[in-house]
């Protein structure tokens, strides 16, 4: 939680880091996490601050 | 505070004649105004080397580390409370020191005073309240409490927490001040706001690693930064390269630091590095009701579990 | 920009998210393709360092889940 707060106090939007808690049972809890953090992410558009630019 | 100093010898003398200690870790008079020394003092006989001044910023916590023998040191408010987190990571253990508290009642910023004048300061002397700073052809009289360093000025546990001794009687603590004005306003702006704020304060840093070294937190055998497989942040002056040291240098001290302010004063760029600490401080009491360096017998909130601890950021 | 697809680097535990990953291959569901899996032996091996490493080198988006 420190580490996520940190994050977005540096300028870093918050949906781009996700932590969730899944059972291997749970297939259904899956498929809606992944559709959730890839919707919250391709909301975002593409990260452009915190990346090394390739030289 | 200026009449600790004979109490402060006084009780180094004795320590180190009984033999109680092998050594006792204060301060000495720099080679520069303003720049007191740390100085290990071994023989009773030089004990007449100790200062104790306005200028004693430096944290004594950060020379404990794995040491074996018996050491008298000399602890501040924060000094103290490092100790104890040192003591808490078993980096060293509590019958081998003999803590001498020292009430403080804040120390000076040095790269403020020496911003306020255009000349050279040659000579700083003080009494209770001013500070007499000398140069070449001018002589001022400033007020002690409109220099004292950003971390003291809102210090709000000026008295050490364990000591054997005391060199004088408690001082008062501050009451009503705002801790966290500053954390708060950067919380409010926008992301990429953020961002540009963050760009700012560290452009002028140059990697020398100064916060590091003289954070007495930081002991890592080997430290992330110089770790080459794999290499998690580069060595250049890459902006995002310098994020990271700066982030993660600061994740580190998550729940351990105490805002002793070590890591600004060694600052040769004046970056207010204490930006980053300051907010996981806030963090961790806001979520975890905790103040790091406190108490010898409660864990810090990293390494246990509790029942009600937050965790509404996981899905 | 409309073709534009997110890469988001997954630290999926082996014993719970990664099994969810695989019961949901073999029930067949579908989910978008963006999520590239690191398999870690437990969530709690995920380091912050790990976090920025991928974010440092291109990542858009980070998920660590147990």
């Amino acid at each position: 939680m420190l580490f996520k707060n940190l994050m977005e106090h540096m300028g870093i939007e918050p949906d781009r880091v996700h932590f969730s808690w899944i059972s291997s049972a749970e297939s259904t809890k899956f498929v809606d996490v992944v559709n959730e953090v890839t919707a919250a992410v391709k909301a975002l558009g593409p990260n452009k601050n915190f990346i090394i630019k390739a030289a | 505070m200026l009449g600790y100093i004979d109490k402060i010898k006084e009780i180094s003398e004795r320590v180190l004649k009984e033999g109680t200690v092998e050594m006792v870790i204060g301060f000495q008079k720099g080679t520069l105004p303003m720049m007191n020394e740390p100085c290990f003092v071994k023989c009773s006989g030089d004990v007449q080397r100790l200062v104790w001044d306005s200028n004693c910023g430096i944290n004594l916590a950060n020379y404990l580390t794995d040491r074996k023998e018996k050491i008298a040191v000399i602890a501040k408010g924060c000094d103290s409370r490092n100790i104890v987190t040192h003591i808490i990571e078993n980096k060293i253990k509590r019958d081998q020191l003999f803590i001498i508290g020292v009430p403080c009642n804040g120390m000076i910023d040095k790269s403020k005073i020496a911003s306020m004048f255009e000349k050279e300061i040659i000579e700083v002397v003080e009494d209770q309240n001013n500070i007499i700073v000398k140069g070449e052809g001018f002589e001022e009289t400033l007020k002690k409490g409109d220099v004292l360093q950003e971390n003291c000025a809102i210090c709000i546990h000026r008295n050490p927490v364990i000591y054997d001794e005391l060199v004088s009687d408690m001082v008062e603590e501050q009451r009503d001040v705002d801790r966290y004005e500053d954390v708060r306003r950067i919380e409010e702006m926008e992301p990429d706001k953020k961002y540009g704020f963050f760009d700012d304060l560290l452009s002028a840093c140059i990697r020398c690693y100064a916060c590091r070294d003289a954070c007495p937190l930081c002991y890592c055998p080997t430290c992330f930064v110089d770790e080459s497989r794999p290499q998690w942040v580069g060595k250049g002056q890459d902006p995002v390269d310098i994020r990271t040291f700066h982030f993660l240098r600061a994740y580190h001290c998550a729940g351990r630091c105490t805002d002793c302010g070590a890591c600004e004063r060694a600052c040769p760029m004046e970056i207010k590095v204490r930006t980053f600490t300051k907010k996981l401080e806030k963090d961790c009491l806001e979520a975890y009701g905790w103040e790091a360096g406190m108490s010898l017998d409660e864990r810090p909130p990293l390494d246990t579990f509790r029942p009600d601890d937050p965790e509404d950021f996981i899905k | 920009m409309s073709d534009w697809e997110p890469k988001i680097v997954s630290f999926l535990c082996n014993w719970c998210s990664y099994g969810a990953a695989d019961l949901a291959g073999v029930g067949r569901m579908e989910y978008p393709p963006n999520i590239r899996v690191v398999r870690v032996p437990c969530s709690g091996r995920v380091s912050p360092k790990f976090i920025l490493a991928a974010l440092r080198n291109g990542a858009d988006g980070v998920w660590v889940s147990g």
